[in-house]
């Protein structure tokens, strides 16, 4: 079995780690429009869609994210539907991110003073209006370093989605220490991947926690 | 002719009945000061004129836009009602000029050229044109309210609510602000203002509305009101305040 050289190693895991950023930027695009729209029902006038919207953040983020994965991928075959892996995992993730990034950017709105609501309002802007054109600007410089701060979670948060059979990073990792039985080269490798995947983000959303810090408010 | 008409105003927060039946009548081009003791409901009736605070039983009617109790759909209203505040609320991401065209532009639909003409005459008219691409944080307090003023006038409204404008501002900014006021009660805006400053609102004012714990107890010229209340609640109120 020690005919598998470090290098055909190192090959197949980088193979893993692209699934996992494919993953990652799936769930987090896909997250990000659904995470938007939990937003606007998050403060909407109407009672029902705000408590919708908080009742499915909660469920989201009070249950393991592995759960999850478990009720999709198995439970979507209990009614008739067989997701793969790669479906399953993705919607997975993408309900899991929407939940927190519309949790996230619903923060950052109410930290915008109330005061520019009345203002925006006084001058006859619709509520869309007023979100678009004077509370959302405002928000989002807030929200760029938390929520690059939680693509890192996102992209660990893909690691979990090997249990129900996606090929990504951990998976292929665990593939191989049984192949080559080398765990500690391999696992070792495969966290340097999530390393390399990471930091980038993380050192980023450092940074731009520094510069809003440091900058003027516009 | 009245344009503005407020009849049986009232309005609670929850168990506090801040506004008891509000009746006032106020004529195009009149100016109307609001006094009286904080948490007397002057600010909150001021905000109901433009339906910033909602209320449960009235009416209140702007140039013959009606708002009734539980009513949400402001817009009508709201483009006829200016208004200004305590802490000037402008637009920190935007320039002073963008802050003055916003609302012709996306609520009026007026074309991008026109919003510019208007946005240069009104920032003209309170002294700051040569601001018109600064920011709202390079500003004094004092300027940063003539914005705000600009602001509001750019939709050309029929009536300006001031809500303590000059509360917020350092003692030597106060008076560039009242300046612009009464340059604008002189060119015939009506004005409504809840203020602190009586020598202001005597002066100015062609009214003046005393409120008490939640009603009007008191309305009439600054001279009448002044030199003869007719209640111990208002000599008391002036007493205080000189």
């Amino acid at each position: 079995m020690n005919d598998i050289s470090t290098w055909d190693v190192a090959r197949n895991l980088a193979d893993g780690a692209m699934w996992t950023l494919g993953l990652s930027l799936c769930a987090f695009v896909l997250g990000g429009v659904s995470g938007l729209a939990l937003l606007f029902a998050r403060i909407a006038k109407r009672t029902w869609l705000r408590r919708l919207a908080q009742g499915y953040i909660e469920v989201f983020q009070g249950t393991p994210l592995l759960m999850q994965l478990f009720i999709i991928f198995f439970g979507s075959s209990l009614i008739g539907i067989e997701l793969s892996p790669w479906l399953a995992a993705a919607l997975g993730l993408t309900l899991f991110t929407s939940a927190y990034l519309g949790e996230i950017w619903r923060a950052c709105v109410e930290s915008v003073a109330k005061g520019q609501w009345e203002a925006s309002a006084s001058l006859a802007l619709s509520h869309f209006e007023q979100m678009r054109y004077v509370i959302l600007p405002q928000a989002r410089r807030i929200a760029i370093a938390p929520t690059v701060g939680f693509s890192v979670q996102v992209v660990k948060g893909t690691a979990v989605t090997s249990i129900i059979g996606f090929v990504e990073l951990t998976k292929t990792g665990s593939m191989l220490a049984n192949a080559t039985y080398k765990p500690f080269l391999v696992f070792g490798l495969v966290a340097l991947g999530y390393f390399i995947l990471c930091y980038p983000l993380s050192a980023f959303s450092r940074r731009l926690e520094r510069n809003s810090r440091e900058s003027r408010t516009h | 002719m009245n344009l503005v008409r407020i009849d049986g105003l009232h309005k609670h927060f929850g168990s506090n009945h801040v506004l008891k039946g509000i009746d006032l009548r106020i004529k195009q081009g009149e100016v109307v000061a609001l006094i009286g003791r904080s948490g007397s409901g002057k600010s909150t009736l001021l905000r109901s004129i433009n339906g910033l605070e909602s209320f449960e039983d009235g009416l209140v009617e702007v140039d013959g836009e009606r708002l009734h109790a539980g009513q949400t759909n402001l817009r009508e209203l709201r483009q006829k009602v200016g208004m200004v505040f305590q802490q000037f609320n402008l637009f920190p991401h935007l320039s002073v000029g963008e802050n003055v065209m916003l609302a012709p532009q996306v609520v009026k639909k007026t074309p991008r050229g026109e919003c510019e003409t208007i946005a240069r005459s009104v920032l003209d008219k309170v002294g700051l044109s040569e601001k018109y691409d600064a920011y709202p944080d390079q500003l004094s307090g004092g300027q940063q309210q003539r914005v705000a003023i600009a602001r509001a006038l750019a939709m050309q409204p029929r009536v300006l609510l001031c809500d303590e404008i000059t509360s917020a501002l350092d003692p030597e900014l106060v008076n560039e602000v009242l300046a612009v006021v009464k340059t604008l009660a002189a060119e015939g805006m009506t004005l409504i203002m809840v203020t602190h400053e009586m020598r202001f609102a005597r002066e100015v004012g062609d009214r003046l509305v005393f409120m008490h714990e939640g009603r009007i107890h008191e309305s009439g010229t600054p001279a009448e009101l002044f030199a003869h209340p007719k209640t111990p609640e208002l000599a008391n109120f002036i007493g205080s305040i000189n």
